[in-house]
């Protein structure tokens, strides 16, 4: 009985610890998401720029030993930045309706991203500051570790501030039209490639806070997360269904929750082999996503 | 020939098409017309097998069609044209026909080999012919994408032809047709029929549809509200407030239909 | 000398991954999990002639069926999604067989040494060719039979009714099913042979090689594999192949004095062709402008 206790709450607080951390896959996956519905194409870049913008917050605690917060909030200006220059360099002026050679541009941009990083850190993993990291949240059997706590309400805030921009404001709205009726919008007066950028722009502030909250909650960053967080990102935006903001949020903590599960029953190297099967769960049973409402644009 | 019974299509909770019953007999020009909206290329979708049906039957030539794949349905000899055409805009003429040659006596005539690997000379006859029959004798090396938009709509017409179907459906072939062109296609649907192919014509252009067809049904909303022969539909007092208005007065048979 | 040979080998078998992507890409599906299949093909053949010790041939012809099985198995699910979901799950598929041998230890004792896959440590000492004695020449042909084979086979198929068919789904699937064209039978024999195809060139490569192991098969290998019919134009397989010699032996070879940087000049390129010419270096009006130019605009 003792063991099996012991155990029981071994699973909730993994799974627990998990749901925290899945709050920045669900950040990654509206990123996409956001991308996606507005354009209706995928942007391969994101993830790495996210996490661009995660080095470039790095080093301005290097340079100028900046507070943690100072440098979150460098890495998503940094972030949105770099989305502005992905959506001038490999979307602005491709054809709309050719999704390949968009596609293989935002792949371009994904090695370049990732090259410069392998080049200008030398491969290896660097040290990332953290908030509450020394904090430890006791509830009877459960400890909740600070940092992640941090991490999942920096998410939670930032999923908010999109959403309030996305239904609250004026450049919202052109974001929401175009996504919805392309054509209409542009008859409406608004410009469509302003807009499209503003979303590129918005979904990069969106990445730097999840590239740092990734990086922070892990402790390192490391140019070797950049493909894996790439295919987590995508993975969770598909389950979430394509184009929808709460199957996206749903999908993350999904993900989260359940990778570490994965990883307690079968241990680190096999982890991720288990969360793509389970994309491969949903493409089969559930290819619309989650709440399955998402629109067939192809 | 076809039977079309309580065939019912919603998306979502729009009823695009609800309770439609049809019947076109061999041998018939059928028209089918009515407002924008009113379930005429869905009725076309659902019986070449595009959309599933929510409710209803369509039956071909005694055969229930209901969950067959539209290649499954052209080779029991329903063939389509489409409102806005699809050819393969990078294929050539001669391709867009010969990717086509796939009605039923193609499929089991040929072996497997020469029907994907070779080019038959009773296949390179055969599209010759319906270059020749769509006065694109001339045309055959250009890319589909290169052709004016008669002739675009001319090669969707040999291409849906290259089937040898025995039901054809056209999907507004004269839209944005001019008056001569309309004229020519009239004769080639006659022809067409004549050659013992029925005719499912959905249309907006009344001289065509007034002109050719032997029967017509007309939807609104999704219903059928008349049906009859095209004078008969004329007359219909639910037909001239729903859709024809005044422009029924003013329509009148196209050339050469005497 | 056997450097130059190696690189030529290199290009034999990138063209053979290009190839099992541009079968799939005239159907109009864009797979980034041809690493996959190619990995699948590596570790197969590797397995059979290295614990099997099975002869090359057979090794081959076997690690390529089984690539193409897997293939034929992606194609169903695959189906289901279009597009950008494909991609998606191709990615997923290729990172999945990626961990699977990242994870493989299969090792069994040959005198005094264990041989086959090692998980982290890959799979080493694939030596089929050097235990046969064979020279660099004869495994550079043996390669380069393969690559001609499998272009000629879909030189053909491209000039046959097959080959139009193929382009017609790619061009439109509405259409091509309306014309009676079977899309599930056409889109994953597709799959199946861009499998088979993909499966050859993992064999060659893991054999050539003599080493492999889960980070020779990532999204960059499924990148360059897409990148060269893209680049190359999908109006004929010899688009194909010029793009890999292009990039393969003019760009990773001229710009070795580049060092690790070239992956950065490969981004860029990709970038900059795809904003300068989006549907490719060689679409099919610019083919057939070139085609009439030389006087080769054929009947079919």
């Amino acid at each position: 009985m003792g063991d099996f206790w012991f155990e029981f709450v071994e699973i909730t607080q993994t799974i627990g610890d998990g749901l925290l951390f899945g709050a920045t896959y669900a950040l990654i996956g509206i990123g996409f998401t956001l991308i996606f519905g507005a354009m209706g194409k995928l942007n391969m870049t994101y993830a790495a720029a996210s996490l661009a913008g995660a080095y470039v917050g790095l080093a301005a605690f290097t340079l100028v030993n900046a507070s943690a917060l100072v440098v979150f909030l460098v890495s998503a200006l940094a972030s949105g930045l770099v989305g502005f220059i992905v959506y001038v360099a490999c979307f602005r002026f491709i054809p709309i309706d050719n999704h390949l050679a968009a596609l293989m541009a935002s792949i371009g941009a994904l090695f370049f991203i990732d090259e410069i990083i392998v080049h200008a850190t030398d491969g290896s993993p660097l040290t990332f500051p953290a908030m509450f990291d020394d904090v430890m949240l006791e509830l009877g059997s459960y400890g909740i570790r600070g940092d992640l706590l941090f991490v999942f309400a920096v998410c939670i805030a930032g999923t908010f501030g999109l959403l309030y921009v996305l239904y609250r404001s004026r450049l919202g709205l052109a974001t929401r039209a175009v996504s919805q009726q392309d054509v209409a919008a542009r008859l409406c007066g608004i410009d469509v490639h302003r807009t499209n950028a503003v979303t590129f722009v918005l979904a990069g502030l969106l990445g730097g806070i999840a590239g740092s909250m990734t990086a922070a909650a892990v402790g390192v960053l490391s140019p070797l997360i950049t493909v894996p967080l790439t295919i987590k990102g995508l993975i969770v935006t598909v389950i979430g269904g394509l184009g929808s903001i709460p199957g996206a949020i749903a999908a993350g903590l999904l993900v989260g929750g359940l990778e570490n599960v994965f990883l307690y029953f079968r241990g680190v190297n096999e982890r991720d082999m288990y969360v793509l099967l389970l994309l491969f769960v949903f493409l089969i049973f559930r290819p619309h996503g989650i709440f399955g409402s998402a629109i067939d644009r192809d | 020939m076809l039977e079309l019974r309580g065939l019912s299509k919603h998306f979502g909770g729009v009823k695009a098409l609800d309770g439609l019953d049809l019947t076109v007999d061999e041998g018939d020009i059928f028209g089918l017309i009515g407002p924008n909206g009113s379930g005429k290329s869905t009725t076309i979708n659902l019986i070449c097998g595009v959309y599933g049906e929510t409710a209803g039957t369509v039956h071909f030539r005694g055969n229930l069609m209901n969950g067959k794949p539209p290649h499954t349905r052209l080779r029991a000899g329903i063939a389509r044209t489409f409102q806005n055409i699809r050819l393969f805009p990078n294929l050539t003429v001669w391709q867009n026909l010969w990717v086509a040659q796939n009605s039923s006596q193609d499929v089991s005539a040929h072996g497997f080999l020469p029907r994907w690997f070779g080019a038959t000379r009773r296949t390179r006859k055969e599209i010759a012919r319906l270059l020749e029959l769509a006065d694109l004798g001339h045309k055959g090396d250009e890319l589909a994408s290169n052709l004016a938009f008669g002739e675009q709509r001319r090669l969707e017409f040999a291409r849906a032809a290259a089937a040898r179907p025995k039901l054809l459906l056209l999907d507004e072939p004269a839209a944005g047709m001019s008056r001569q062109e309309i004229d020519n296609l009239g004769r080639r649907i006659r022809r067409m029929r004549d050659s013992g192919v029925t005719i499912l014509l959905v249309e907006h252009v009344m001289e065509l549809v007034m002109g050719v067809t032997e029967q017509i049904a007309v939807l609104n909303f999704g219903y059928k509200i008349a049906f009859g022969t095209p004078g008969e539909v004329q007359r219909d007092k639910a037909v001239q407030e729903a859709y024809l208005g005044t422009s029924a007065s003013k329509s009148r048979p196209v050339d050469g239909s005497a | 000398m056997s450097y130059y040979l190696g690189l030529v080998q290199l290009i034999g078998i990138h063209t053979l991954l290009g190839l099992s992507a541009y079968v799939l890409m005239l159907t109009g599906q864009l797979s980034l999990g041809q690493a996959g299949f190619f990995a699948i093909g590596a570790y197969s053949a590797g397995i059979l002639t290295v614990i099997f010790e099975l002869p090359i041939l057979p090794a081959l012809l076997a690690a390529a069926a089984i690539a193409s099985f897997f293939a034929f198995l992606v194609g169903f699910p695959a189906l289901r999604v279009k597009g950008l979901m494909l991609v998606v799950a191709t990615i997923a598929f290729s990172e999945f067989v990626r961990l699977f041998f990242f994870n493989l230890s299969w090792r069994v004792p040959r005198g005094d040494i264990e041989v086959g896959p090692d998980s982290t440590n890959g799979f080493r000492e694939i030596r089929f060719f050097v235990a046969n004695g064979w020279s660099a020449w004869e495994i550079t042909a043996f390669v380069w039979i393969f690559v001609i084979l499998v272009m000629a086979a879909l030189w053909w198929t491209d000039r046959s009714r097959a080959g139009a068919v193929l382009r017609a789904v790619g061009e439109d699937e509405l259409a091509a099913q309306s014309v009676g064209i079977n899309l599930t039978a056409v889109k994953v024999t597709a799959m199946t042979a861009g499998g088979f195809i993909a499966g050859i060139g993992g064999a060659l490569y893991a054999h050539t090689a003599t080493y492999v192991d889960h980070l020779t098969f990532t999204v960059l290998l499924a990148t360059f594999a897409i990148a060269y019919p893209i680049l190359g134009g999908l109006s004929s397989v010899f688009g194909t192949l010029v793009a890999v010699i292009f990039i393969q032996g003019v760009l990773v070879e001229g710009l070795r004095f580049l060092g690790d940087w070239r992956n950065i000049v490969f981004g860029l390129l990709i970038i900059a062709a795809m904003n300068l010419k989006p549907s490719g270096l060689f679409d099919a009006r610019t083919a057939q402008v070139l085609k009439r130019a030389v006087g080769l605009g054929g009947k079919d």
